[in-house]
């Protein structure tokens, strides 16, 4: 039982040459209490669209809203207890800071002493205590940020709603925002619906993930589960990187995968949620794969992958190995340069490519 | 050689933009020139300087001279029809503004089946002749059994003007941030709230653009308010028309200079505050 809960939700919308997109396409999310829950897909994949649907600036064509088991459906924006984090934050430019951060109370009759006692309190929150006075245009894009949270956050939401509030900050500022709303959530305890199309950001700051794609929920899961175990190909392509081959299941034994490709090669994974025969994809994350060292013989039963070295980039932590692995193949490899073996890895190198069947993912081919 | 050639079109075009200038400003100047022209008679041939015309406007036959020949009107008589101008302005311009913002923020924030149509037949009111409109009202006052006056020429001016200020509430709508809005309802105000506290300021300089604009044209306005008018009540502009009858006498110079003052007053605060950030 979710605290707020998306049921089957369904929006289409007219484009104007006449066709229509399906928007939201049967999705179903029960948001927890306390959560931080993050709408993850490409741009176009539905996420903004539901979360107007759940402030209510767009109504839903099928399925329903409830909170606390009532339907929300039939009530309008200004009566919803949730509040919007906009990606252009949206901030009266007639009015001062404090302003905008007392709006909601101003409107909802709270009297001027407590207006004052909690807008200055919210503006402690974020960080910007002593700008009360100035004009959102003389703040930079940050700090506009925050006073587009603490006039959210100085209402106390059921739920805050934030659509990609982040994207148009640089990169640095970007990763101070990510820990500080990480931090900031724990504080206040509100629960917090977040939409990115940034896998990292999603990663790095989410309870849980909806990936949503073309309309349809993918996959709702805890960011290390989306990550290393995707439910399908989009998931395992849009959630970071992945080296993924199509075959064959050709044996079973216990849990341990061996599958065949259609090139004859063999490969290992960890899975009982097939039988011999089904047509699967395999998985693996670049970081599970491994340079072989010469006299290093890998993971027993599990054959390595014969390799050349086409390319390295060396990006701090780790080396990127780019290897041809025949057929047309290339497999990357985030390989640890201070591990064994890493001074041999250069280009035209031959190599092999090892891995831990246990690392390897199944998913289900697409029935296509 | 090059550079000569550039030079010489760079001559040529600058002569350009001044000739344009004295073109566009001359006439203007002139009349501003010849309402000091001492000469009674013929405006155009100077005389000798003279405050005379200005001073007949507001004081009348108690200004020392002979002003027979030049066929003066008594301030009584020109305040009496400035005061009928500006009633009539200032009503008209009002109610145009509020259904014109209204219309607007209609069309720019709802959709509706025939809105491009809707929004192509308010701007059809500026496109149609004046003379054409005129007729028009005027049989519809008669058919309708409206007696002639003040009133007509209020309803006849605020069903053009309209168009003019949902024009400029309009652009101002456009290029604002809808976002404010949503954000207005997602703190808990209602449409009134939101409207009062946000639209409003956001879209006040077009708002008030707007007024000043249909206050301008309603001023200005002969043909139409010619048409509606009636007997009893005359508008300035049809005053100096009735003037003109007489020939161009230089009092008339003197009020058409007091005129282009008020008007260049009024454009003046209205560009600035077009031109003021949201």
């Amino acid at each position: 039982m979710g605290f707020l809960q998306i049921l089957s939700a369904r929006k289409v919308y007219q484009t104007p040459e006449g066709s229509s997109v399906q928007a939201l396409d049967d999705v179903t999310i029960n948001i927890r209490n306390n959560e931080f829950l993050t709408l993850l897909g490409p741009s176009g994949c539905g996420k903004t669209t539901l979360l107007k649907c759940i402030a209510g600036f767009e109504d839903l064509d099928g399925g329903d809203l409830i909170l606390d088991s009532k339907s929300l459906r039939s009530v309008p924006p200004h009566k919803r207890p949730f509040n919007t984090v906009f990606q252009n934050y949206a901030l009266f430019p007639h009015m001062t800071v404090e302003q905008n951060v007392a709006y909601g109370m101003e409107v909802a009759g709270v009297s001027k002493v407590e207006r004052d006692r909690r807008a200055g309190e919210a503006l402690d929150l974020v960080g910007l205590s002593g700008f009360g006075g100035r004009r959102p245009t003389q703040l930079s894009g940050g700090q506009q940020q925050r006073v587009a949270l603490a006039r959210s956050l100085v209402l106390k939401p059921k739920v805050l709603l934030l659509d990609e509030p982040l994207s148009a900050l640089d990169r640095k500022m970007r990763e101070t925002m990510q820990i500080e709303l990480k931090n900031l959530q724990h504080a206040v305890g509100i629960t917090f619906v977040f939409v990115t199309h940034d896998q990292e950001e999603a990663l790095a700051m989410s309870d849980r993930i909806a990936v949503l794609a073309q309309g349809r929920l993918q996959q709702l899961d805890t960011p290390t589960e989306v990550y290393d175990k995707p439910a399908n190909e989009f998931v395992a392509n849009f959630v970071g990187t992945s080296n993924m081959f199509a075959g064959t299941v050709a044996s079973i034994s216990g849990d341990r995968v061996i599958l065949e490709t259609g090139n004859g090669r063999r490969l290992a994974a960890t899975s009982t949620a097939f039988r011999v025969g089904d047509q699967v994809r395999l998985v693996l994350r670049p970081e599970h794969l491994t340079i072989l060292a010469r006299d290093e013989t890998g993971d027993a039963d599990v054959p390595a992958i014969e390799g050349r070295v086409r390319e390295t980039v060396f990006v701090g932590s780790t080396m990127q190995v780019h290897a041809d692995i025949g057929h047309g193949r290339t497999a990357l490899v985030s390989h640890p340069h201070t591990r064994r073996g890493s001074s041999d890895i250069a280009p035209g190198a031959e190599v092999r490519i090892g891995y831990s069947a246990a690392s390897g993912h199944l998913i289900p081919m697409r029935s296509a | 050689m090059k550079n000569k050639r550039q030079m010489l079109w760079s001559a040529l075009l600058k002569g350009y933009g001044v000739l344009f200038l004295v073109f566009l400003y001359l006439p203007l100047g002139l009349i501003v020139a010849f309402s000091f022209n001492a000469n009674p008679i013929n405006v155009a041939e100077w005389t000798g300087f003279t405050l005379d015309w200005y001073a007949t406007i507001f004081q009348g036959a108690s200004v020392e001279g002979n002003f027979d020949a030049a066929f003066t009107e008594s301030p009584e008589r020109i305040f009496d029809v400035i005061r009928t101008s500006f009633v009539v302005a200032l009503s008209a311009a009002s109610a145009a503004t509020v259904i014109g913002t209204a219309t607007a923020l209609a069309l720019a924030r709802h959709k509706f089946f025939g809105k491009r149509f809707y929004q192509a037949l308010l701007l059809l009111p500026m496109l149609v002749p004046d003379i054409v409109l005129g007729i028009a009202l005027l049989i519809f006052f008669v058919g309708v059994g409206i007696e002639l006056g003040l009133m007509t020429i209020i309803i006849g001016h605020v069903t053009f003007l309209s168009s003019y200020v949902f024009v400029v509430v309009s652009a101002r709508l456009a290029g604002m941030d809808t976002t404010l809005e949503q954000a207005s309802a997602d703190l808990g105000a209602g449409p009134l709230t939101t409207f009062r506290r946000v639209t409003l300021p956001q879209i006040m300089p077009g708002v008030v653009g707007g007024f000043l604009l249909a206050f301008i044209i309603s001023l200005d306005d002969v043909v139409i308010t010619y048409f509606i008018a009636g007997v009893g009540s005359q508008t300035l502009p049809l005053f100096i028309l009735a003037m003109m009858r007489r020939g161009l006498r230089p009092q008339i110079t003197a009020l058409a200079v007091l005129i282009l003052l008020f008007s260049l007053i009024v454009a003046s605060i209205g560009l600035i505050l077009r031109n003021r950030k949201p």
